[in-house]
């Protein structure tokens, strides 16, 4: 009798199914997006091809200080991110301040962007919660100066809130790839060859991890570089952001201006694409210099100043989100609240009680869309993984790199770049306004964070687990689904919690797919920001963002609750 | 015995397209019954959320029509998906019934064909409508109306100001730059092309234009550059003693009523006369604030809905319509306590116990009445408005 031992071969579906799940989207998306660049659209009589748009877009006013704005909150943010996640690593990597961060990092990651920078706003503007801290006792002012802190020309205070926002993304995702790497051992081995603790990082570990998180700080740039909704809150006005600009033009009841539009959202992609270029470029040239210092024996290394500026980043970031959430509390509870008054002139339960009443359904539509979304995330990518270890153990090579390129593709491609072109498409075949069209676009979005968050987790459990327990009981589905899934169950459910957040977050394809018909808690908080009263949108934000972190909540008991019995797995 | 005869045609031909008419429209109630409506428009605004799920709750027990109300920052995604329709070839079944516009997006709308219509003769309330005392009803930002959108709403400019910092405020644009100098810092409005920018830029050229008729001509038709100087000159003396140097702007009035309350601006403006007194109910705005318009009198327009040409509920539609036009409708949307937007309709067309309800309105505490509000100018020749943002973008946004 011969016995299975491995899971059927219909697994090979998966990648293929998962696959073409993003690869028709992004390329109908790109196609469309890409023929209106060139001013093909015959639907506002543009019958032929041209390089006007292009003219057009490079001659716009203020197009230089856009793109400059762009790039410098853009490439800014993304490298600034890096340098402090890799500071924070070196330096405070499972010391006592690293407790902070650990037990913060899921609320942090599950503050929804707008959210934050409603909240950011209002602690640092000239009217914000700093100042009324000090006014008018320490600095004198009955009315707020005018300074120019938030919307600068430059985009600084833009890079600065993707900056808060990305860090905790990117030491999430070094904490998976770190997963792999022999921290301890390599610290053991580096310190008792004289090396500081900091070096071992800088020589040996930070250099391994790089390549680990190397698509998801690509993913980080092309997020960065094409930012809607935190750029319009806190970016520069005139000009605005290039991304915003070609939002505006999208939706100019000028139609013309969606060729403009679309050479704009094509430009953002070059630059996404250039900017990839440079930053692969700059890795060889930092492996080359790297090379020489890592084996050069220079044990020398000053350790006071980095310690500081981690412990203080620590700090900083945990500090300002927390009170960012704290002012957002605050407003959703007020009534009248004027400068210098440190808190609210008077209080109200209005809006609560009002806003409550209102969420129900576009709270309802969040949760619907993003546990269907989620289970289906994590059940294609649970397959994917399964089909790689079946081609594995087959002695089949696999493209690994390729199949991970592909997943993280809609991540590397800006959104703006290719979501009107979809929108087109569907409303062709009108599939658009339908709540599967909705659910497939934000799967789109939502499998490239569960492929990340599961995969180095998934791909390092012990074979011999399921090796052992196949001799006890002989079926591959029973191991699996007790012994694998059972083991991988935190990972799996925190996977699931990052899908879910990750559907409630996304604004564009909400509003594109589903044809505005879905209000999701997204859009209407979104919505309700463009009417700037504080009061209702802090209501809307905070609903934002409870909803998310109630499933990070439940993936962090389900297990206590389904381990009870079992003390090793309870950790 | 001819005259007679004539008399009696006329009339005959007035009942019969009268009983046509109300024919047509129990046709048209009929039909609606089931429908559910998808109506887009700005969700910004909490009152005004409220009053549409009001009208739809009440749409929906009379008429058995459902509203869903599709909250959009701007109008201008829906024109797009509109335009994506058709230019899918999606002539019916459209995602869009009904749409709140004005200005540009419906001059777009119209020359684009995307709009159903003419539809609003058909429409019971819509004889209510005062057309003869408020001609932007007729023409809105000079594109002519022909029934292809109905009426919802009157808007005027309005300026508020916070008196608990100054109470002496400006009175036209020349004063507005003297109380500038004295407060620098102090005033901004919204960057073009938001359409709160640019009506602050043409009201400005409307006060200091040598010759205001140009601008009621297309704009191909006039010197742009001398007619607009005297406005450059202003602008260009404003914005370095303005919010922020000029360097950074607001994107619309609601994010400068949030200014106003911070204190960070002494000056705001709405397009809503009674938007301070319903900020001030609402705790939006301090009890310090009033409403003030400038001595040569403010622009005015009328804001309305129309339906796509595609709309999968037409008749729903058009049932929603007239019953956001009907005098109940109206009089309830016209309370500060709940928006605030002054009525399109001619109250003195109505019955006597409408017209009562409307004369017994409360005046917010810091709303104008009819006379101080002065003299409504009509916006400049649509035209004029491309130009002027493009001027102002060529200028400023660099």
């Amino acid at each position: 009798m011969r016995i299975r031992l491995t899971l059927p071969n219909r697994l090979s579906l998966f990648p293929i199914v998962t696959s073409t799940c993003f690869l028709s989207a992004i390329l109908i998306g790109l196609f469309s997006t890409w023929t209106q660049a060139f001013g093909y659209m015959p639907s506002i009589g543009s019958n032929h091809f041209s390089l006007e748009p292009w003219t057009r877009l490079f001659t716009h006013p203020g197009f230089v200080n856009s793109l400059k704005a762009t790039l410098v909150s853009g490439i800014g943010a993304t490298l600034l991110s890096l340098s402090i996640t890799f500071l924070l690593f070196a330096v405070s990597y499972q010391t006592r301040f690293w407790r902070i961060l650990d037990q913060t990092l899921a609320p942090l990651l599950a503050i929804p962007h707008a959210a934050f920078a409603i909240g950011f706003m209002f602690l640092v503007s000239p009217s914000g919660w700093i100042m009324r801290l000090f006014s008018p006792g320490v600095t004198g002012f009955d009315i707020p100066p005018d300074w120019n802190i938030t919307g600068d020309a430059w985009g600084i205070s833009l890079m600065l809130v993707l900056v808060l926002k990305e860090v905790p993304f990117l030491v999430l995702m070094s904490l998976g790839g770190l997963g792999r790497l022999d921290v301890r051992g390599s610290l053991a081995v580096g310190r008792s060859l004289g090396y500081h603790r900091v070096l071992v990082w800088v020589k040996i570990i930070l250099p391994q991890l790089y390549p680990r998180i190397r698509l998801s700080l690509f993913a980080i740039l092309a997020y960065s570089l094409s930012v809607v909704d935190i750029a319009q809150i806190i970016g520069p006005t005139v000009p605005p952001t290039l991304a915003v600009q070609v939002f505006r033009w999208f939706n100019d009841p000028d139609l013309v201006s969606r060729l403009l539009g679309a050479s704009g959202a094509t430009l953002i992609l070059l630059l996404v694409v250039i900017a990839i270029a440079i930053l692969y470029l700059l890795e060889l040239i930092v492996q080359c210099f790297l090379k020489r210092q890592v084996t050069s024996g220079n044990r020398h290394f000053c350790v006071l100043f980095p310690n500081l500026l981690s412990k203080l980043f620590i700090i900083a970031m945990v500090g300002i989100s927390l009170t960012a959430i704290t002012v957002l509390l605050i407003w959703s509870f007020t009534w009248r609240w004027r400068f210098p008054d440190l808190f609210p002139g008077s209080w109200s339960l209005r809006f609560w009680s009002k806003g409550l009443m209102q969420v129900q359904d576009p709270i309802w539509n969040t949760v619907k869309t993003g546990i269907t979304a989620s289970l289906l995330g994590v059940f294609l990518v649970i397959g994917c993984l399964e089909n790689e270890l079946r081609l594995k153990r087959a002695g089949i090579h696999t493209n690994t790199p390729t199949m991970l390129w592909l997943t993280y593709l809609p991540l590397l491609i800006p959104q703006i770049a290719f979501l009107f072109g979809v929108q087109v498409t569907l409303a062709a075949f009108r599939l658009d306004g339908h709540w599967p069209s909705l659910v497939w676009s934000h799967l789109l979005f939502v499998i490239p964070y569960v492929f990340l968050s599961l995969g180095p987790i998934y791909r390092s459990y012990d074979q011999r687990m399921t090796d052992v327990a196949l001799t006890l009981c002989g079926s591959p589905w029973r191991v699996f689904y007790r012994i694998k899934l059972l083991i991988l169950l935190k990972p799996i459910l925190f996977a699931f919690a990052i899908g879910f957040s990750v559907s409630v977050a996304q604004y564009l394809p909400t509003l594109f797919m589903g044809a505005g018909r879905f209000d999701t808690i997204t859009t209407e908080a979104v919505n309700l920001a463009s009417g700037s009263d504080r009061r209702i949108v802090a209501v809307y934000a905070l609903c934002q963002l409870l909803t998310p972190l109630l499933i990070f909540l439940s993936a962090l008991l389900i297990p206590r609750f389904v381990f009870r019995n079992r003390r090793e797995m309870q950790g | 015995m001819k005259r007679f005869f004539a008399i009696m045609i006329i009339i005959g031909a007035l009942i019969g397209s009268a009983a046509v008419q109300a024919d047509e429209w129990s046709d048209i109630k009929q039909t609606a019954r089931g429908q559910t409506v998808y109506f887009n428009a700005w969700g910004g605004s909490d009152s005004i959320n409220d009053y549409i799920r009001w009208s739809g709750n009440e749409v929906r027990k009379r008429y058995g029509v459902t509203v869903k109300h599709v909250k959009v920052t701007d109008i201008g995604d829906v024109v797009s998906r509109i335009l994506a329709e058709k230019s899918a070839g999606r002539n019916s079944g459209g995602s869009v019934d009904l749409m709140w516009i004005n200005g540009e997006n419906f001059r777009a709308m119209k020359q684009n064909k995307l709009l159903f219509g003419p539809f609003t003769q058909k429409l019971p309330s819509y004889r209510f409508v005062d057309t003869v005392n408020k001609p932007t009803v007729l023409f809105d930002f000079t594109t002519p109306v022909e029934h292809m959108e109905a009426p919802w709403g009157m808007a005027q400019l309005v300026f508020m100001i916070d008196t608990a910092r100054t109470t002496k405020h400006p009175t036209d644009m020349n004063d507005l730059l003297a109380f500038a100098r004295k407060y620098p810092g102090r005033i901004t409005y919204p960057a073009p092309p938001s359409f709160y920018g640019t009506t602050f830029v043409k009201q400005a050229l409307l006060e200091l234009a040598a010759d205001r008729q140009a601008l009621y001509r297309p704009v191909s038709q006039s010197d742009f550059d001398v007619v607009t100087a005297p406005l450059w000159k202003f602008l260009d003396a404003l914005h370095p003693l303005m919010w922020r140097k000029g360097k950074n702007f607001t994107n619309g009035a609601p994010q400068m009523k949030q200014l106003l309350n911070d204190g960070e601006i002494f000056i705001s403006l709405s397009f809503n006369p009674n938007d301070a007194s319903h900020a001030i109910a609402n705790g939006e705005l301090p009890e310090s604030v009033r409403t003030y318009v400038h001595r040569t009198g403010t622009i005015g327009n009328t804001h309305f809905v129309a339906i796509p040409f595609n709309s999968t509920g037409k008749e729903g539609a058009m049932v929603f319509a007239n019953f956001l036009m009907s005098p109940e409708a109206q009089l309830k949307k016209a309370v500060p306590s709940t928006w605030g937007d002054p009525t399109v309709l001619a109250v003195d067309k109505l019955n006597a116990q409408d017209r009562a309800a409307f004369d017994k309105l409360p005046l917010g505490v810091a709303t104008l009445s009819a006379s101080e509000l002065g003299r409504v100018i009509t916006e400049p020749d649509a035209s004029w408005v491309a130009a002027l943002e493009k001027a102002w973008l060529n200028r400023y946004q660099r």
